[in-house]
């Protein structure tokens, strides 16, 4: 008579392939997991009531906090719930300019996924691969915003200032020297749109060089077909969104689906996996960066060609220019009661959602006419993913576990918000 | 055919391609910054530590109107203000604590005379309980220390703001 | 074959007589979003004809949350309209099949307030009503594991609802002395530096 014992583990909070404070107890027959119980909360900052004591604008930096790998699709769901209860529509060339964020935030937090899910499954060169693409990511973030992920830089109306016509330059050191400097330096000659087209020139061999490392490896392969299988209707029943819906075969794609800001003018495709697993995502989300990349040169032509104001020029909204609030009156007042009062919604309801790189990204927010949201509640998709962690991993080994975390793209600072 | 594909299977192909990537870039040109003794470029705009800047004639431009305590999302500002003898209304006490500040630059663009402002310096600790309170003191003293770069990159940016 | 906006709000105008406690269906000026509001009696029944009506199809729920109505228009001048009851569960679905969006809004009367679970309609639901059952403390009925979600164990009270204090009720730190961490009576004081105002329409113009 064998004995039968099962073990209930802890994983986490604590883990390096928990991608951040995910706690799970586990339910193990041997290897095989017969339970998995999620425990999140442990980043829970309680947004959303935070927001309800701020004024409308005061919230924006606290979106970027959300998940923190895709700061300016965060800001973008929220200035849309503003902008679609003011009814407001923001000059074209913030559109574009948004539109294009969006993209570059699409392949920072794609660049992040890959190198932390490669991580996990044990191919280490991934992760130093994609962070050296974020570096000039992260400088264009920069060069807009002043920070390097929390930009706080949409504002409802527009954007908060039009792209630099110059970019900083790395200067000579012990280290490298002025001839080696100029080198560094070849795509800083010009301004940001000549910095990003020419990344988006270098990154689709970037993402060969990925590929030639994982699409067909082997050992990567054994580790992703067929793990984390989820069936289209049972995605769709799950709430999934992004993704995770469409590497189970679903196309659907708020860009092409309900178009917002500029992307029905836009040409981009949408990748649609066949089988639902872990591999099928990797598969989608590879050329999810390609398409991103895509975009991006199309919002970099157009931007070129098409100068113009990147705010509304409405005061109750948008701050006046600096120079106008020191030599007019009338701005001045704007200007004080804009970053004191700030502005009021009328009173209603409104839900605004984007294609977040993890998924649907909305805002619900509810206005009793007041300069302060009544509610807001933030519909996260990975909140929604994890949900379903449980169903994903019944079955498995506990080390595929690991490979559905790292394929559900998830970041506790949406989850637990 | 499917049998030779099968026995072509058996050689890792796709492993050695990805070997001979890493290889070639082990004898690339390395990207790596040497840092401190170098630093990557900073941006006109960056939102570093907060600083309190005077007029050139020596006179504080922070008039205590507030805006930058109402507006900042964090409550991470506390002021206090009193009439001068001349007159004019300054601060008495200008408090930025540095844990509660999420260093969203909404002060600076609130400011209507240029007073307060996030600079470009990124290296800064504390070693006491205590330490992460700047005193209007200390934040004049970074101001004053660090009024050329301040001055450079607002100039630098002007046309955007 | 998509349905406009008004065609489904047409579509659920016509079954509001199969549901005793009535169907109101209204499409807003300001964002022309669907708002549906529909009684706690009838929830199931009707959601069950939103999912699998043809014409409907409301196949995924897409959001859940409770709202707290207590302090709604509390600055404003206007009179505040009677609402059935303090607490609100509010359901955002999605059709594929027209690409339309729905909000469902159902009072929840009582304390606690008591609802019954969509988790058998939509599976999605499940972590949305512990969520809610957390935050706003809204018992959902026949819930297969309705436990704490996002507070931390052993946490008291609802911190969502409008009469639970923004800074909390305790904090914690660790004491040297008894070697773990204790929790006491907050002791920060609340900051309001801008004012809550409600203006009429107009003002400043």
């Amino acid at each position: 008579m064998t004995e039968i014992r099962n073990y209930t583990m802890n994983f986490g909070p604590q883990h390096p392939a928990a991608h951040g404070v995910l706690r799970l107890v586990l339910e193990l027959d041997g290897e095989v997991i017969q339970r998995a119980d999620p425990h999140v909360g442990l980043l829970h900052r309680a947004t959303e009531k935070l927001a309800e004591s701020k004024p409308y604008n005061q919230s924006i930096g606290y979106m970027d906090r959300l998940d923190y790998v895709s700061m300016m699709c965060n800001e973008h769901g929220y200035v849309l719930a503003i902008e679609k209860l003011l009814g407001l529509e923001p000059p074209v060339r913030a559109q574009y300019i948004r539109v294009m964020f969006d993209e570059i935030t699409r392949i920072l937090n794609h660049l992040l996924w890959i190198g932390a899910h490669a991580l996990d499954v044990g191919a280490m060169t991934m992760f130093l691969y994609a962070f050296r693409e974020r570096e000039d990511l992260m400088d264009c973030y920069e060069a807009v915003s002043g920070t390097r992920m929390h930009a706080t830089y949409y504002r409802p109306g527009g954007v908060y200032r039009d792209l630099p016509e110059s970019m900083s330059r790395y200067e000579p050191s012990k280290w490298h020297n002025e001839k080696e400097v100029e080198r560094m330096n070849a795509d800083r000659q010009g301004s940001l749109l000549d910095f990003i087209e020419a990344f988006s020139d270098r990154f689709p061999g970037y993402v060969d060089e990925y590929e030639t490392l994982l699409t067909d490896n082997r050992i990567w392969k054994q580790r992703t077909v067929g793990i984390g299988v989820v069936e289209p209707e049972r995605a769709i029943a799950l709430g999934f969104t992004g993704p995770m819906l469409r590497g189970s075969g679903v196309e659907w794609d708020l860009r092409r689906k309900q178009p917002y800001e500029v992307y029905d003018r836009l040409d981009f495709d949408i990748p649609v996996g066949a089988t639902g697993d872990c591999y099928d995502r990797y598969l989608v989300r590879m050329e999810e960066m390609r398409q991103s990349n895509h975009i991006i040169r199309q919002c970099v032509a157009w931007l070129r060609a098409n100068p113009g104001p990147v705010m509304v020029d409405n005061h109750k909204v948008a701050p006046p220019h600096r120079e106008t609030m020191k030599r007019d009156m009338e701005s001045l007042i704007h200007h004080f009661k804009l970053f004191t009062e700030g502005y009021c919604l009328p009173a209603g309801e409104a839900y605004a959602a984007v294609e977040h790189p993890k998924g649907e990204f909305g805002c619900y927010l509810v206005s009793d006419g007041a300069n302060k949201p009544y509610r807001l509640k933030i519909r996260a998709p990975g909140f929604v993913h994890i949900s379903a962690m449980d169903e994903m991993v019944r079955g498995h080994m506990l080390a595929d576990l690991v490979a559905v975390i790292g394929s559900q793209d998830i970041v506790f600072g949406e989850v637990d918000r | 055919m499917n049998l030779i594909r099968s026995l072509a299977n058996l050689v890792p192909f796709e492993l050695a391609r990805g070997l001979a990537l890493t290889g070639r870039k082990m004898f690339a040109r390395k990207i790596t910054i040497q840092y401190p003794e170098e630093k990557t470029p900073k941006s006109p705009r960056f939102r570093g530590l907060h600083a309190l800047r005077r007029y050139a004639n020596g006179e504080e431009r922070c008039i205590a109107c507030k805006l930058c305590e109402a507006v900042c999302p964090a409550l991470a500002i506390t002021i206090e203000s009193e009439q001068r003898a001349d007159g004019s209304r300054r601060t008495t006490r200008y408090e930025i604590d540095l844990f509660k500040c999420i260093f969203c630059g909404f002060c600076e663009e609130s400011c209507p005379v240029d007073s307060i402002v996030e600079t470009d310096i990124l290296e800064y600790h504390f070693e006491n309980r205590g330490e992460n309170i700047l005193s209007k003191e200390q934040l004049l003293a970074i101001g004053d220390k660090h009024e050329a770069s301040i001055a450079a990159a607002r100039a630098r940016d002007a046309a955007y703001r | 074959m998509t349905r406009t906006v008004t065609e489904i709000a047409d579509r659920l105008k016509q079954l509001s007589g199969e549901f005793p406690g009535g169907v109101d269906a209204q499409v807003s000026g300001l964002t022309g979003e669907l708002t549906v509001e529909v009684g706690a009696a009838d929830l199931i029944a009707f959601v069950l004809r939103l999912r699998d009506d043809p014409e409907l199809r409301f196949s995924q729920l897409t959001d859940l949350c409770g709202v707290d109505y207590l302090e709604y228009g509390a600055e404003g001048e206007a009179p505040v309209p009677e609402r059935p009851a303090r607490f609100a569960v509010v359901y955002h679905l999605l059709s594929m099949k027209h690409n339309q969006r729905l909000r469902l809004r159902a009072y929840v009367a009582g304390e606690p307030p008591l609802i019954a679970t969509v988790t058998d309609v939509w599976p999605s639901a499940n972590w949305f009503e512990r969520e809610a059952f957390d935050l706003f403390g809204i018992v959902f009925d026949g819930h297969p594991d309705l436990r704490r979600l996002l507070t931390d164990y052993g946490f008291i009270g609802h911190p969502f609802r409008k009469d639970f204090p923004l800074i909390g009720k305790v904090e914690m730190r660790y004491d040297p002395e008894k070697k773990r961490v204790v929790y006491e009576p907050v002791s920060i004081e609340p900051r309001v530096l801008v004012p809550r105002v409600i203006r009429e329409e107009g003002y400043g113009d």
